[in-house]
């Protein structure tokens, strides 16, 4: 473990880590709320033809990557808005047109298919301090969103039209969504590659509302198991030489495996204690509590 | 405004008309909620009624005529706070656990500051507010459960308590004792003869009236989107029983 920390890339990327860990399930909570699990993917995809526009206008991809990924983002929401049919499959044109787009920018380029490749899957033995600064600086932003406008972004994903009769301004928080999760994509694709950094947002989140009762018992402890994974599978893929993205994935969903595990564990000892014990109220809901146990799992 | 919209009618809709998939749902609704109105939408599935409290709100667009929220039409509304709105749909939320607590907690939220980092830190008044709703509707001690794991009566009960914590004047119920049993109809009418006690306007959409009959002051009823009876019960000068 200490051996790691000789290197300075890897010290830089630990940091990284543990800021990623904390940001992705932070703002996946809300979009897994809202049932946009697959926001994070089609952000990814958009946001390779901005890092195809920053590597041909010898800009910084990340950069492009940014402006070009919350610009989608806000369109997707708009869209998804706008019209409630034909919305999906918009945003499948949006999202092929964001992935093609990319492959044909880089290759314009000429630089091809190593670039590209460290995008999609990550890459962190080239993270510098300056990359370090960037992601800590998002990173502080849509931490700063959660906690600002948090109370309101939980109604607005519980129920949407009781959000507007509470007179929220719905659209704007929508875009806020949307956009702060395009920035969280952006800061997660250095570590974890664009094509997977969604997982980060959904799995720690998917995970941790299998032991959680509370929305925001589930946001910490989604933000425990991110960085929890995150660390870990960096630390994992240093010492036996794999790519960093896939590593902290499948480590997340490990983690998703065991809470399966032990949240129907603890909700059926919860249940058998609710029909023993007679000063809890009848056997009736823990009786429910079981069987909506097993349903969530298959769900989930 | 306040001063001015105080002596408005909470709800007033004229020629309200509402059109979907090319048919009118709501064709030519004239209707005023009087402040202090307990009034009873009524009428058959698909007679326009969640049609007519969601276009009272602003939440369907108008295809013609027009409605005032204490005389503002609602995109121009601003006193969001005097209205609770408690939906029909019971599946609450997304696939995110939330106790019962922090779903009563978020109706407080159009009376909060944005600029306090509200998701870590509960006021007292809000923390009071929300103890008073689940004690109305029953389910204080049951405020740390999830709330996906309550019956239907009492996830129902929980969107209530969500609408009066925000202590609203005006309270608009989409069907609020469908799927409920009859204790907790019996407390929710006793709930909601408290509020009509104090004053407050409220309006809701039921198929069955059970235990809130002698509180409904006003029934309109509804066939093909159109208002077909609309009869005040004087509460005072009705009947001696």
């Amino acid at each position: 473990m200490s051996g790691m920390l000789h290197y300075e890339f890897m010290r830089i990327a630990l940091v990284m880590a543990v800021l990623i860990g904390l940001t992705a399930p932070a703002v996946g909570t809300f979009i897994v709320q809202r049932r946009l699990s697959l926001l994070g993917d089609g952000i990814g995809h958009i946001a390779l033809t901005g890092i195809g526009l920053g590597l041909l206008t010898s800009t910084s991809p990340v950069l492009g990557a940014l402006v070009v990924s919350v610009l989608g983002a806000v369109a997707i929401e708009v869209l998804r808005a706008r019209s409630r049919s034909g919305a999906d499959v918009v945003l499948a044109l949006l999202f092929y047109g964001g992935l093609a787009g990319g492959v044909i920018l880089t290759s314009a380029n000429g630089g091809g298919g190593t670039s590209l490749q460290s995008y999609l899957f990550g890459s962190i033995t080239s993270v510098t301090m300056t990359d370090l600064y960037v992601v800590a600086a998002l990173a502080a932003a849509v931490l700063g969103i959660v906690g600002v406008f948090g109370r309101e972004l939980f109604l607005l994903c519980q129920d949407e039209e009781v959000a507007r009769a509470a007179g929220l301004p719905v659209r704007f928080l929508g875009v806020l969504i949307a956009a702060t999760a395009a920035v969280t994509v952006v800061i997660s694709m250095r570590a974890i590659g664009l094509l997977l950094v969604s997982a980060l947002m959904i799995v720690p989140v998917a995970a941790a509302q299998q032991v959680a009762r509370g929305f925001r018992g589930t946001m910490l402890a989604a933000m425990g198991l991110g960085v929890l994974s995150a660390v870990s599978g960096l630390a994992g893929s240093f010492k036996y030489d794999l790519p960093p993205g896939p590593t902290i994935v499948l480590l997340a969903l490990a983690l998703f495996v065991a809470a399966v595990a032990g949240g129907s564990v603890a909700r059926r000892r919860r249940a058998r204690a609710g029909t023993a014990g007679d000063g809890l109220p009848a056997a009736g809901p823990g009786a429910q509590t079981r069987v909506d146990a097993e349903a969530e799992v298959l769900g989930g | 405004m306040s001063d001015t919209s105080t002596s408005r009618p909470p709800f007033a809709v004229t020629g309200g008309r509402v059109r979907r998939d090319g048919r009118d749902v709501l064709s030519g609704v004239d209707l005023r909620v009087e402040p202090g109105d307990v009034l009873a939408v009524v009428g058959p599935n698909g007679a326009g009624k969640s049609t007519l409290v969601k276009a009272l709100l602003g939440l369907v667009p108008l295809a013609g005529g027009r409605v005032e929220i204490y005389g503002v039409p609602p995109a121009r509304f601003r006193g969001w706070r005097r209205i609770g709105y408690v939906p029909q749909r019971l599946p609450m939320g997304g696939g995110v656990p939330a106790t019962v607590r922090e779903v009563v907690m978020s109706g407080r939220v159009g009376r909060t500051s944005r600029w306090l980092p509200s998701l870590f830190a509960d006021r007292a008044a809000d923390r009071a507010a929300v103890d008073r709703a689940l004690e109305t509707v029953g389910l204080a001690e049951r405020a740390r459960e999830s709330s996906h794991l309550l019956s239907g009566g009492q996830q129902q009960r929980v969107l209530i308590a969500r609408a009066l914590a925000g202590e609203p004047d005006v309270l608009v119920m989409d069907e609020p004792t469908a799927g409920v049993d009859a204790r907790s109809q019996a407390a929710l009418a006793s709930a909601l003869r408290g509020l009509a006690d104090a004053g407050k306007t409220i309006v809701l959409v039921t198929h069955e009236f059970g235990p809130m009959e002698p509180l409904i002051t006003r029934t309109v009823e509804l066939r093909d989107g159109r208002v077909v009876r609309d009869d005040r019960v004087r509460r005072t000068a009705g009947s001696a029983a």
